[in-house]
C-alpha cells in the first residue's frame, strides 16, 4: 500500500492507504477525527467538506493516495487552545444547528467563505452555503450566525483563521 | 416562596452544542468496536420478483469476508420482523422480493470497502413478477402481493359525522377533484445505522442505534434475538435527524443484532445515501378523490373524501398516516358533515411510515387546496371563506367530527393579524401592477392545527450525583430537537438550580426501563411534564433526607431557592450539593427517583401561515419572497428553540411542496436516488422566515405545553400550491399534485389545466 504524508490541523502523519480510500474514510478510520461526516459519499450535500491547502472540499470525493504532501483543516482543528474560532460560536449562540450532522462541513465552508468576504449580505451567505445541505434548521439560523461571525471577526476578535 | 430565577421561557443556547460544533459528537457511524466487522447488504435491483437461486461462493472466498448470509442459512432471519400487522417483513427476503432495495443477502467482512466488494460477488437469480406501481390499481386485487393478506387493501376504513354524504344536498354548490401528493423521501442527514457487540460471558447485547425510541428497539431486538429484554441495552448516541423514519422497525436492526449475537462479534451497519433513498421509508403519497359542499356564502356543510394511499410492500406503520389524514381533514374548519373513507394498498415500493406530520399535512392538504377551489369557483375571496369558516374560541371545546376536542387558542385573531401583516390589499396591488410588467407574484394563505402527543406516557429518572447535580434520564430519545436544554430548563426551575447542575441523558435504557420515545412533537408535552412531577418527589424524598441528616422532624424541613432547611433555624441548610457530600458521608445509597406523565389528551398547536411567492413563467421556478407565520406554541420552553422547530419543518416542508417527489418507473424502478435527482432544499432558495406568536397554554396538560416538531411542514404543500395558483389567477391554473416542480407547473400551463 502507498505511503503517504498528511498535515492535519497542524500534526503531521505518515498513513499507510489503500489506493481506492476515499481522504474521508481516512481521516475518520485511520486518524479517528469523526467530526468529518460523510451524507452522501456523491459530493452533493457537503458534511464532509474540509479545507484541502486551504480550500473546501469534498473528502468523500478525494481519494487519499491524491491528497498526499497536503495540508487539511478538519473541523476538529477549527478551535484553538480551548477557545473556539468565532464561526463555531456564532452557531453556537445563533442555533445554527440541530441535529449537528451537517454542521462540520457548514462551519468549515463558513470559515473559508468569510475569510474571502469578510463583510457579506445575506444573500451572499445563502449563495456561499448552497453546496451545502441541512435537513433540520432551514438554514435562517445558520445565515444568522455566519453573519454574527462575520461582525465578531471584523470587530478583531483574537482568534486567527487556521491557515492552508 | 422561591427566588430562583426562571429558566423556562428563556432564550438559550444549547447545552448540546459546544461538542458539535467541534466535531465530537458521537453517531452511529463513528462507533467503533475492537475486532468489528461490517455489514453490506445485497439488495433487490427488481420491485417484483422470485428469487430462484443466490450464489454466494464468489463472495465468501474474498478475503477479508467472513460470512455471506441469505435467509436460506438461518431460519430466524426468516422471521417476520416485530411490530408489523398484518404481515411483516423478513430480514433478509427468500423466496420473492417486493420492492427495489429490499435486502437480499448480507455480507460481513473487515471494512464497508471489502463488504461491499463481497456484495457485488454475490450472484441473485430472478424471476420477475408483475409489478403494481399505482394504488388504485393495486386496489383492484387483480395481483394479490401477499395472499396471506388477501388483499392489496391491508386497511381500509369509513368515518362518518353528522348526516354524512347525504348532507352534500343540503350544499348550494358540490366542488369536485382529485388531488394528489407524490412521494417524499425525509433524508435526514445521518442515514440509518445500528451497531451491535454481544458479551458471551455475561449473555448481555450491546446496541447503538439512530433510533427514535431506545425501549421499543429493546423489545423488537429481546424478541428478534431471543435474549430477555434486560440483557439488551440500546443506546442512541447523537441521532442526526429522525422525522419519523428512525422509528419503528428495519430488516437492519434484525440482522446486526442477530447476527452479533449470533458470530460473536460486534457488527455494525452504516447505511449510506443511496440505501437512504432504497430501503428507508417514505411517506404522503396519497390519492384523494373529494367533494365539498358549501352554501353560496361560503359556509362549509359537508366534506366527502375517498383515499387511496400508496404504501408500498409491507405495512411500515402507513395504516397510522393514512388514519391521522382523516384526522386532519377538517383542520381548523368547522365542517358539520362529512363522509371520509380510506383505503391503504400495498404497491411494489419501500414502505410508508409516519413521516413529520404524518397525516397532518395530507389533511391540511385536502381542505386548505378545497376551500382555494370553493371560493375560486363561487366567486369568492380565498380569505373570505376562511374567515367565515374558522372556528371561533367560544366554540372551544370543539368537536371536529374527526375524534378530536379543539381545546385552545384563538384562530380567527391569529388569522387577522396574519392579514394585516401581509397587508393584502397592498399585496393585490403590488401584484396587479408586477404582472403589468410580465412578473407573477402569488399569495398563498393557510391556517393549520397541530395535533400533538395524547397517547401513552414518558418517564423521567432523577439522580443526585456526588457532586451535587441532578442526571436526568428519559426515554424521549432526540434527534436534535434541544432535549438536553429544554428538559434540564424545565428541571432546573422545579429543583431551583442553575441548568448547569441538571445533566440530562437521553435514550440509554440502561438509564430508566421505561420509556416510549421522540415522535409526533411529543417530548416537551410528555416528558416535560414527567420532568417536573419527578422533581416534585425527588424535592420531597431529598426533604426526607436532608431531615434524616440535619436530625429535624421531616415537617419542619422547607426546600426554599434550592437548599433545604429547618423552620425556625435559617442557619442549618443544605443546598444540592451539601447533600450529595452529606449523603455520601453517611452512606447513603444515590437519591434517585422517576415518575412518569400519562395522558390520552393531545394538544393542539396552531399556525396562520403566509406565503408571497414568485414565480417565473419562463423556467417554472418558484421563489418564495417571503413567508410570513403567526403561531400558538402554548407555554414555551425556549423560544429559540421553538422558533427553530418551526422554521425549520416549515423549509422541510417546501422541499415537498416545491421539489422532493420520488419518482418510480412503471417497472417499480426509483428513478430519483440522489441529491442530485431528489433535490432538498438549499440555503440559496431557503427564505427567511418571520414568526409572530400568539400563545396560549394547553389547558390539556399541567403545564400548558403543545407540540411545535410538525406545525411548520403541515401547511407546506397546500399554501405552496396554493399561492402558484394565485399567481396565475388570470388564468385559472388549477394544480391538483404536490410538488409543483418547474415540469409539472409547465405541464399544468400547457395541458389546459386553465382556461
Amino acid at each position: 500500500m502507498p505511503n503517504i504524508t498528511l498535515t492535519v490541523n497542524g500534526t503531521q502523519h505518515r498513513l499507510e492507504v489503500d489506493p481506492r480510500w476515499l481522504l474521508a474514510d481516512v481521516l475518520r478510520e485511520q486518524l479517528n477525527l469523526t467530526g468529518t461526516h460523510l451524507g452522501c459519499e456523491q459530493g452533493v450535500c457537503g458534511a464532509c467538506t474540509i479545507l484541502l491547502n486551504g480550500r473546501p472540499a469534498r473528502s468523500c470525493l478525494t481519494l487519499a493516495v491524491t491528497a498526499d504532501g497536503s495540508d487539511i483543516i478538519t473541523v476538529e482543528g477549527l478551535a484553538h487552545n480551548g477557545q473556539l474560532h468565532p464561526v463555531q460560536e456564532a452557531f453556537w449562540q445563533e442555533h445554527a444547528l440541530q441535529c449537528g450532522f451537517c454542521t462540520p462541513g457548514f462551519l468549515i465552508t463558513s470559515v473559508h467563505f468569510l475569510s474571502e468576504n469578510p463583510n457579506p449580505t445575506r444573500e451572499e451567505i445563502r449563495e456561499a452555503l448552497s453546496g451545502n445541505l441541512c435537513r433540520c434548521t432551514g438554514y435562517q439560523h445558520i445565515v444568522n450566525a455566519v453573519e454574527r461571525a462575520s461582525e465578531t471577526m471584523r470587530k478583531g476578535a483574537t482568534h486567527a483563521v487556521p491557515q492552508d | 416562596m422561591a427566588v430562583h430565577e426562571s429558566w423556562i421561557g428563556k432564550s438559550l443556547p444549547r447545552v448540546e452544542d459546544r461538542a458539535l460544533i467541534q466535531g465530537q459528537g458521537q453517531y452511529v457511524s463513528d462507533i467503533r468496536f475492537d475486532g468489528q466487522w461490517v455489514m453490506a447488504l445485497v439488495r433487490s435491483p427488481h420491485a417484483h420478483a422470485r428469487i430462484t437461486r443466490i450464489d454466494t461462493e464468489a463472495a465468501a472466498a474474498l478475503e477479508g469476508v467472513h460470512a455471506v448470509i441469505t435467509a436460506k442459512d438461518m431460519e430466524a432471519l426468516r422471521r417476520g420482523l416485530p411490530d408489523s400487522t398484518p404481515i411483516a417483513p423478513p430480514a433478509l427476503a427468500y423466496d420473492e422480493v417486493f420492492y427495489v432495495g429490499e435486502p437480499v443477502a448480507a455480507v460481513l467482512a473487515d471494512s464497508r470497502y471489502l463488504a461491499e466488494d463481497g456484495a457485488d460477488l454475490v450472484q441473485v437469480h430472478y424471476e420477475a413478477l408483475p409489478v403494481l406501481t399505482s394504488a388504485e390499481q393495486a386496489a383492484k386485487d387483480e395481483v394479490v402481493l401477499h395472499p396471506s393478506v388477501g388483499s392489496n387493501i391491508f386497511d381500509a376504513f369509513h368515518m362518518t359525522s353528522g348526516d354524512g354524504r347525504d348532507a352534500l344536498q343540503q350544499a348550494d354548490h358540490v366542488i369536485r377533484a382529485t388531488l394528489q401528493m407524490g412521494r417524499v423521501s425525509p433524508q435526514p442527514m445521518e442515514p440509518r445505522a445500528i451497531a451491535a457487540s454481544y458479551n458471551p460471558a455475561d449473555g448481555t447485547l450491546l446496541v447503538y442505534h439512530a433510533t427514535q425510541s431506545v425501549h421499543r428497539a429493546q423489545e423488537r431486538i429481546a424478541q428478534i434475538t431471543g435474549l430477555d429484554k434486560e440483557k439488551v441495552r440500546v443506546i442512541a448516541p447523537e441521532v442526526g435527524g429522525g422525522f419519523g423514519v428512525k422509528n419503528g422497525s428495519y430488516p437492519e436492526e434484525a440482522l446486526v443484532t442477530y447476527l452479533a449475537k449470533h458470530f460473536k462479534r460486534p457488527i455494525k451497519w452504516a447505511g449510506d445515501r443511496f440505501e437512504e433513498f432504497l430501503s428507508t421509508s417514505q411517506e404522503r403519497e396519497q390519492t384523494h378523490h373529494v367533494e365539498l359542499g358549501v352554501k353560496q356564502d361560503g359556509t362549509i356543510i359537508a366534506l366527502v373524501d375517498t383515499y387511496y394511499q400508496d404504501n408500498g410492500a409491507y405495512p411500515g406503520g402507513g395504516a397510522m398516516v393514512s388514519r391521522n389524514t382523516a384526522r386532519n381533514l377538517p383542520g381548523p374548519y368547522r365542517i358539520p358533515h362529512m363522509h371520509i373513507e380510506g383505503y391503504t394498498v400495498f404497491t411494489n415500493k419501500v414502505a410508508q411510515r409516519p413521516y413529520r406530520g404524518a397525516g397532518r399535512p395530507q389533511g391540511h392538504y385536502i381542505i386548505e387546496r378545497m376551500l382555494d377551489r370553493a371560493a375560486d369557483e363561487l366567486g369568492l375571496d380565498r380569505v373570505d371563506i376562511r374567515t367565515r369558516n374558522l372556528i371561533r374560541p367560544d366554540e372551544f371545546p370543539h368537536r371536529t367530527g374527526t375524534d378530536s376536542v379543539y381545546d385552545s387558542g384563538d384562530y380567527p385573531a391569529a388569522f387577522a393579524e396574519l392579514l394585516s401583516l401581509i397587508d393584502v390589499p397592498a399585496f393585490r396591488r403590488r401584484q396587479r401592477e408586477a404582472r403589468q410588467q410580465g412578473i407573477r407574484l402569488g399569495l398563498g394563505l393557510s391556517n393549520s392545527v397541530e395535533i400533538s402527543a395524547g397517547f401513552g406516557f414518558e418517564g423521567v429518572r432523577l439522580t443526585l450525583m456526588d457532586d451535587g447535580r441532578v442526571m436526568l434520564a428519559t426515554g424521549a430519545t432526540g434527534q436534535g430537537q434541544g432535549h438536553r436544554t429544554a428538559l434540564a430548563q424545565i428541571a432546573a426551575d422545579a429543583l431551583h438550580v442553575s441548568i448547569d447542575r441538571i445533566m440530562v441523558v437521553e435514550g440509554d435504557t440502561a438509564r430508566i426501563d421505561k420509556g416510549i420515545g421522540t415522535f409526533g412533537s411529543r417530548t416537551i408535552i410528555m416528558a416535560g411534564n414527567a420532568a417536573t412531577m419527578a422533581s416534585e418527589g425527588f424535592v420531597e424524598k431529598a426533604k426526607n433526607m436532608a431531615a434524616q441528616l440535619l436530625e429535624a422532624a421531616v415537617d419542619d424541613v422547607v426546600f426554599s431557592d434550592g437548599r433545604f432547611s429547618v423552620q425556625g433555624v435559617p442557619s442549618v441548610s443544605l443546598d444540592w450539593r451539601a447533600l450529595a457530600e452529606r449523603m455520601a458521608e453517611a452512606g447513603e445509597d444515590p437519591l434517585t427517583h422517576e415518575d412518569a406523565f400519562s395522558s390520552g389528551t393531545p394538544t393542539y398547536g396552531f399556525g396562520s401561515h403566509a406565503a408571497i411567492v414568485r414565480v417565473d413563467e419562463n423556467t417554472g421556478e418558484t421563489r418564495i419572497e417571503r413567508y410570513v407565520i403567526i403561531h400558538d406554541t402554548g407555554k414555551v420552553v425556549n423560544p429559540l428553540l421553538a422558533n427553530g422547530q418551526v422554521i425549520g419543518g416549515t423549509v422541510q416542508g417546501l422541499g415537498s411542496a416545491l421539489y422532493e417527489e420520488m419518482i418510480f418507473n412503471e417497472d417499480g424502478q426509483p428513478l430519483t436516488t440522489s441529491f442530485l435527482d431528489y433535490r432538498l432544499p438549499g440555503a440559496a432558495e431557503s427564505p427567511d422566515i418571520e414568526i409572530h406568536h400568539r400563545d396560549y397554554p394547553a389547558p390539556g396538560n399541567p403545564a400548558g405545553y403543545k407540540g411545535v416538531g410538525e406545525a411548520g411542514i403541515i401547511p407546506s404543500q397546500a399554501i405552496i400550491l396554493s399561492a402558484v395558483e394565485d399567481a396565475f389567477s388570470d388564468r385559472r391554473l388549477k394544480l391538483d399534485f404536490a410538488p409543483v416542480t418547474p415540469t409539472r407547473l409547465f405541464q399544468a400551463l400547457t395541458r389546459g389545466e386553465t382556461e
